[in-house]
């Protein structure tokens, strides 16, 4: 019988998983329309992500909703076992195009995941707004030298407009922003550079990669692993450092675990900096790290925050209403941002409409209509592809902070003092 | 076919392991160091996958039963051992006495609440198909695996679990011996290892039950008729099992400092292939494959790349399967 309870206790927390969070507003005077969010809400990045949606969508209900519609909005999670699953947001995606009161949707946080969703939602011209994609194929091809793309942006929408945007920059920029940081800043010349075999981990590795060899840096080795097979680098570290490696670049996300190396590293009596992407500017990367968390150096795909005049009081107003030291993430205001991005052009559809339920595709064409969308983290435009004109990648590092609070990027969980700070930032939309 | 006595499969099989020896050798005169230092990561991981691997071993050799669940318990024994250490006032940056105190109190505890766990899960899930078709078990013990990482999955969640470095550690506690760099913790993992695997053949040897669990593995039914408790005899392989799985995940632990809630699938197959390595249901034979599983894994992390770990562990399970069809020791019935 004890067997049948486990089963039991499992189910319930399947349930609870994919049970949703979030809920509606009041009544409006002409009724509910609704966004959701796909984003892998197991994580401390999707939650905080998600709550930076929540908290765009309460305070756009109380100064009065979009034109009369009071938005409701719903949080979907495409966790499946602890990680981002293609087919859980597949299923959510589904779920939302069959209930026509959903008009988009904020999401999803992980490229993979946006790969399997676009090819849905584009028929049915379902507006797409990613805080966080950085995958450079959903929009685009790669630009050489960088390996080219795998798939393709038009393959993915079949002959229909587009209907996915997303407001940070792309993998094009963030692997060579940490490569230009490492070699000009950090003086590393030589490094080891660590894959997690997934599309992002490949993808942000090799454009790091390209650069880095362009700049007249050494790559000593490019190693990749699997999570299910991988819990000792140190062998893997020791041959970067045989190699001559003063550096270790890591393509991946912590929920490969990309981040343990970093302790390791420490085990093998070896200090020298440690990058990667966006993957790794989280939480569980400095739990994962313990012991040897300062000096990781991480990317983030679009400006942060607060080095944007104005934000502030954005930023302050959000932790008042989540004032969790997890709440605040370092996508929560880009989801705000596009959260009010698609509350925008849903208002204008609504216009179009005639003052009435605008339909999907009248969201979609307003949605592409979008330009000089003022937003915390900026002014910007989308291009026809569904990019942002604002090309800025972020350099964080781990450091000992004394007030977390003020902390714009996020703290360790045991180790909550331990923070990623903003260092520097590259602009690839100037010429350099 | 003979060559000097030897048939030409064992012949390619002595060639194959020559060619093996000779490339690491090569690897050896190239860069003592590094070779010696891969060395030792691979022994401190080797030394892991034995105590789990003993588990696989024994389990099979005694109801010929592939105990999917085992690499959960070694799992769990890691989360266990993690809330225990919880309850002392440990130090993560300095060795302190209270450290080596809740390190002495918390192997036996652990060793003790998981054998009992699999002692439980024994009494439920595979004694009452003792009788029933091969696959029956089997169905229920990878029943029981889901269930355990649910356990897990439910108590800290998908992120991986930090586990208190509570080791000595540092610069006092690591030193560089001819340009190989030692830590406490890789000499701590193969010591504590080594005791135990004699500790266990030790028992198996000497004492009354040991002799009870070789006459079961031999032939159930004459030990039973011998006066034999088989029930109980079988409990108490698992029970010893787990005590070995416990204590390796709470060195796991110790060393890694990382727990993640499905890290006994991975754990557990590795172990399970050093146990059909080096002869499934032969006790040496578990833990020398655990140990030569560890150290391919190294070498291949460092020469080959990693991409190909995997696949050079199992391509080298499969040459053996076809070369030594009953693992490296063979399956020395009397000591299964």
């Amino acid at each position: 019988m004890v067997r049948a309870r486990g089963l039991g206790v499992l189910s319930m927390a399947l349930m609870v998983a994919f049970a949703c969070g979030g809920g509606g507003g009041t009544s409006g005077s002409k009724g509910t329309i609704k966004i959701g969010s796909d984003l892998p809400v197991c994580t401390t990045g999707g939650q905080s992500t998600a709550n930076g949606v929540k908290f765009a969508v309460d305070q756009k209900n109380a100064a009065g909703g979009v034109n009369g519609y009071t938005i409701s909005f719903q949080s979907f999670d495409d966790c499946r076992q602890g990680a981002y699953d293609a087919a859980a947001g597949v299923e959510n995606v589904q779920t939302m195009l069959g209930d026509p009161k959903f008009l988009g949707m904020i999401g999803p946080y992980n490229s993979a995941v946006a790969k399997a969703e676009i090819p849905i939602a584009a028929p049915q011209h379902f507006v797409m707004i990613s805080p966080s994609n950085t995958g450079v194929c959903l929009t685009k091809e790669s630009p050489p030298p960088q390996a080219p793309c795998t798939y393709h942006a038009a393959d993915l929408r079949n002959g229909n407009a587009n209907n996915y945007w997303r407001v940070v920059t792309t993998d094009d920029y963030q692997g060579p922003a940490m490569a230009t940081y490492f070699y000009k800043t950090l003086n590393v010349h030589s490094v080891g550079i660590l894959d997690d075999s997934t599309v992002f981990g490949v993808g942000i590795s090799g454009a790091f990669e390209t650069q880095f060899k362009t700049l007249g840096g050494t790559v000593v080795k490019h190693s990749e692993y699997q999570k299910a097979t991988t819990s000792d680098w140190k062998s893997i570290l020791l041959a970067f450092k045989n190699g001559g490696a003063t550096g270790v670049y890591v393509g991946g996300t912590d929920d490969q675990n990309i981040c343990i190396p970093r302790k390791q590293m420490k085990d093998l009596g070896w200090d020298v900096p440690f990058g990667g992407g966006d993957g790794i500017e989280t939480t569980d990367c400095i739990n994962q790290a313990a012991g040897n968390e300062l000096g990781v150096n991480a990317t983030s795909a679009g400006a942060d925050a607060t080095q944007i005049p104005g934000a502030k009081s954005t930023i302050d107003a959000f932790h008042k209403q989540f004032p969790g030291a997890n709440d605040f993430g370092g996508y929560t205001m880009q989801a705000y941002d596009a959260a009010n991005a698609l509350m925008a052009a849903i208002g204008r559809a609504i216009n179009d409409a005639g003052g009435n339920t605008p339909t999907r595709e009248q969201v979609r064409a307003e949605m592409a209509k979008t330009k000089g969308f003022v937003g915390v983290i900026g002014t910007y435009d989308f291009d026809q592809n569904g990019d942002t004109s604002l090309k800025i990648v972020s350099i964080y590092t781990v450091l000992s902070v004394t007030d977390p609070a003020n902390s714009t990027g996020v703290c360790g969980k045991t180790q909550t003092k331990l923070c990623f700070v903003w260092k520097a930032q590259f602009d690839f939309a100037k010429p350099s | 076919m003979a060559l000097g006595g030897m048939s030409l499969i064992d012949f390619l099989f002595y060639i194959i392991c020559a060619a093996a020896v000779v490339l690491l050798a090569a690897q050896a005169v190239i860069n003592p160091t590094a070779f010696v230092q891969i060395t030792v990561f691979g022994l401190a991981d080797g030394a892991m996958y034995a105590l789990v691997a003993l588990g696989y071993t024994m389990v099979y050799g005694i109801i010929e039963l592939i105990n999917f669940a085992h690499g959960d318990v070694f799992t769990m024994g890691g989360y266990i051992s993690a809330a225990i250490l919880g309850f002392f006032a440990i130090n993560e940056q300095t060795f302190t006495a209270v450290n080596l105190v809740a390190i002495l109190l918390v192997f036996p505890a652990v060793m003790l609440i998981m054998a009992a766990i699999n002692v439980g899960i024994e009494r439920i899930a595979y004694r009452p198909l003792r009788n029933a078709p091969r696959l029956a078990p089997l169905i229920t013990a990878i029943g029981m695996s889901f269930v355990l990482e649910g356990v897990m999955f439910l108590w800290h969640g998908p992120a991986s679990v930090h586990f208190p470095d509570i080791l000595p550690h540092g610069p006092g506690f690591q030193t560089t011996i001819g340009g190989v760099f030692v830590t406490f913790k890789d000499g701590f993992v193969m010591v504590t290892a080594v005791f135990l695997v004699t500790l266990l053949a030790i028992f198996i040897n000497r004492t009354k039950l040991g002799k009870a669990m070789r006459a079961t593995a031999q032939d159930k039914d004459a030990a039973q008729l011998m006066g034999i408790d088989i029930n109980r005899t079988i409990a108490a392989t698992f029970f010893i099992g787990a005590l070995l799985a416990g204590a390796g995940g709470m060195i796991w632990g110790l060393y890694f400092n990382n727990l993640f809630y499905n890290l006994g699938f991975r754990t557990g197959l590795v172990a399970f292939t050093s146990a059909v390595f080096g002869g499934i249901g032969n006790i040496p034979g578990a833990a020398i494959g655990g140990v030569l599983i560890g150290l391919i894994a190294a070498y291949s992390d460092s020469y080959i790349g990693s991409k190909w770990t995997e696949v050079v562990i199992f391509g080298i399970l499969i040459g053996v399967l076809v070369f030594r069809p009953t693992g490296l020791l063979g399956m020395r019935v009397p000591e299964k």
